[in-house]
């Protein structure tokens, strides 16, 4: 499932848990980073996501288990582990009376060492004017200032909460190519996102976090294959009810609905798994028209969220 | 000509840049210079208000019988008892009334903002993710606060010793140098134990809280015990009484007390830290 060959291990976790009073954020959590990989973690809001991030960051403490950051203990690590991490929370609060300038150079005095010219290079590939006082700033562009904060000094591990929020679609790119350099450059990544296609698009692999626990752990093609097709057809010669009888008993048929049309019958329904099931019952039909979409993960994710028990797909029955 | 604007893979003997040694500290006294100096406008116009008219208050006999038939629980509360002399009335006017409200405030906004005020407002959680310690910031902001109160305080002596000439105060060096370091002291045992209570509760609200309840609790009891023989155990309990209760201005104090403020002052900052440590931060 791995296709990471590096040795090292960027993160690893293990049976992570954090109460607050009654409320179990994290429960049981487990998951391994390998060093020089993009891990993303998807989720919807109260998942747990930024209590991971914190208490990787030791911002809070677990209440059992053990998170390793780049070989050492994340619990009570020393300032020299968190020079070599670069972190992004989620609720960015950034002080306001000082220039994006001042601010980064306070942060570059706290954080690993920042080559010469690194925080320009960076501003100049967002587009951030380092010279207005933060105050002013847009979201985007306060966000903009920490993800140059996070990545300044080329850190071995970026933890960055939700990065993108607040991007336009242009910046998102330009943030999504950050990642992959670093990536490139032997970095590890620890994202966190409710934007499904951009998770896709760097993560090697994908963990999805619901109610504070790890549903799944998955390549990004392996997540691909669990998710949904659209699928729509229409057939002629041939009624509602033969349509339906072929099509019902498959297993990778879901949600089926048949409807008459004046020359015999259309099919909509989602498909998961494997398709040639599928192709091989309608192998003998008189197709006039035959629609399967691209998957889509994000639908696929946002169904595994919606409903505990639910499979990937549900089989329902239409007229 | 060389124009690269930029390297691909940047080598790491490259350049980096310059680090500022105590980085928090710096950044809490170049974040707090602007208010040290509005607060010292305001011990200035306090300060040019009450101590010229000193002249006009001591050889004043009216003045005097004006106090005396005020009751006496009431010049007792505001210590106006020996203002007839200019120890007496610096030590009223402003050590023991204006002068102490200002710093008090003064110490326990910036105490209350330096840990529960950051962590509200959710800074302090990108502070600490990077190479610094929970102890470490706690303690650098400890000092920065201590230096600030300190000129503040510097501030106070400069202008009484200003006003000391021109308005007859009569005052002795040596007694207004070690008055200045309690009322110093006093603040900072104000401002640390609100410093203390922001890194309890995380808010900004319980560092006030802890630090006016020591100033206030300090000032009602001193008064308290003030009225009569039997209260006068309340003086155990008054930092303020601590400080003030033997007219330093006029009398002088021991090297202890002095030192006792400061090493009362250093527990809270140093319990602060210690609270910060262990505490989940920003939930």
């Amino acid at each position: 499932m791995t296709m990471n060959s590096s040795t090292g291990v960027g993160i690893e976790a293990v049976d992570l848990v954090k109460t607050f009073g009654s409320t179990r954020a994290l429960d049981g959590v487990s998951f391994t980073v390998p060093s020089g990989s993009v891990f993303g973690v998807i989720g919807p809001n109260g998942a747990g996501k930024t209590t991971i991030m914190r208490s990787l960051l030791d911002l809070i403490r677990l209440s059992s288990g053990r998170a390793t950051l780049l070989g050492t203990d994340s619990r009570n690590a020393g300032p020299e582990l968190r020079r070599r991490i670069g972190y992004l929370p989620g609720e960015l609060i950034l002080e306001g009376r000082i220039t994006g300038r001042r601010l980064l150079r306070h942060y570059a005095n706290i954080s690993g060492p920042v080559q010469a010219g690194r925080i320009d290079e960076l501003a100049d590939r967002l587009g951030l004017d380092l010279d207005r006082t933060v105050r002013t700033l847009s979201k985007g562009n306060k966000q903009k200032l920490g993800i140059v904060q996070a990545f300044m000094h080329q850190p071995d591990l970026l933890v960055l909460d939700e990065p993108t929020s607040g991007l336009d679609p242009l910046m998102q790119q330009e943030f999504l190519g950050l990642v992959r350099e670093a990536r490139d450059a032997g970095q590890t990544v620890f994202l966190s996102s409710h934007v499904i296609s951009e998770i896709q698009q760097v993560a090697d692999e994908v963990a999805i976090l619901r109610d504070g626990r790890i549903i799944t752990v998955s390549g990004v093609e392996a997540l691909r294959d669990t998710a949904i097709r659209h699928l729509r057809m229409s057939a002629s010669g041939i009624d509602v009810a033969e349509l339906h009888d072929r099509l019902f008993p498959l297993a990778e048929v879901g949600e089926l609905e048949v409807l008459p049309t004046a020359t015999g019958a259309e099919a909509t329904a989602i498909l998961t798994g494997a398709l040639s099931p599928f192709v091989r019952a309608i192998a003998s039909l008189t197709l006039t028209d035959l629609v399967v979409e691209e998957p889509d993960l994000e639908e696929s994710v946002l169904r595994l969220y919606s409903d505990p028990t639910a499979q990937p797909a549900r089989r329902g029955l239409g007229q | 000509m060389i124009a690269t604007t930029r390297t691909a893979t940047p080598a790491r003997a490259d350049r980096f840049d310059r680090r500022t040694a105590l980085p928090i500290f710096t950044k809490s006294l170049s974040d707090g210079w602007r208010s040290v100096v509005g607060w010292s406008i305001g011990f200035a116009a306090a300060l040019s208000l009450y101590l010229p008219i000193f002249p006009s208050m001591s050889g004043n006999s009216q003045m005097q019988d004006l106090i005396d038939s005020l009751p006496p629980e009431l010049t007792r509360t505001i210590n106006y008892q020996q203002i007839d002399t200019g120890a007496g009335y610096t030590q009223s006017t402003f050590f023991g009334l204006m002068g102490f409200l200002l710093i008090s405030i003064a110490a326990i906004s910036w105490g209350a903002a330096a840990l529960g005020g950051d962590e509200e407002s959710g800074q302090l959680e990108l502070t600490l993710a990077h190479g610094v310690t929970r102890v470490q910031v706690a303690l650098e902001r400890f000092a920065a606060l201590t230096l600030k109160i300190l000129a503040l305080v510097l501030v106070a002596l400069l202008l009484i010793l200003f006003w000391n000439g021109p308005a007859g105060l009569d005052l002795d060096l040596g007694n207004l140098v070690v008055t200045c370091l309690l009322f110093g002291g006093l603040a900072l045992v104000c401002g640390s134990a609100a410093l203390l209570c922001g890194a309890l509760g995380g808010r900004r609200i319980w560092g006030i809280g802890g630090g006016a309840a020591v100033a206030v609790i300090g000032y009602v009891f001193n008064a308290i015990g003030n009225q009569s023989v039997d209260l006068e155990w309340l003086h155990n309990l008054s930092p303020y009484y601590a400080a003030f209760g033997n007219s330093p201005l006029a009398n002088g104090t021991d090297a202890w007390t002095v030192v006792l403020f400061y090493a009362a002052a250093l527990v809270l900052g140093g319990l602060a830290a210690l609270t910060l440590r262990q505490r989940d931060v920003g939930v």
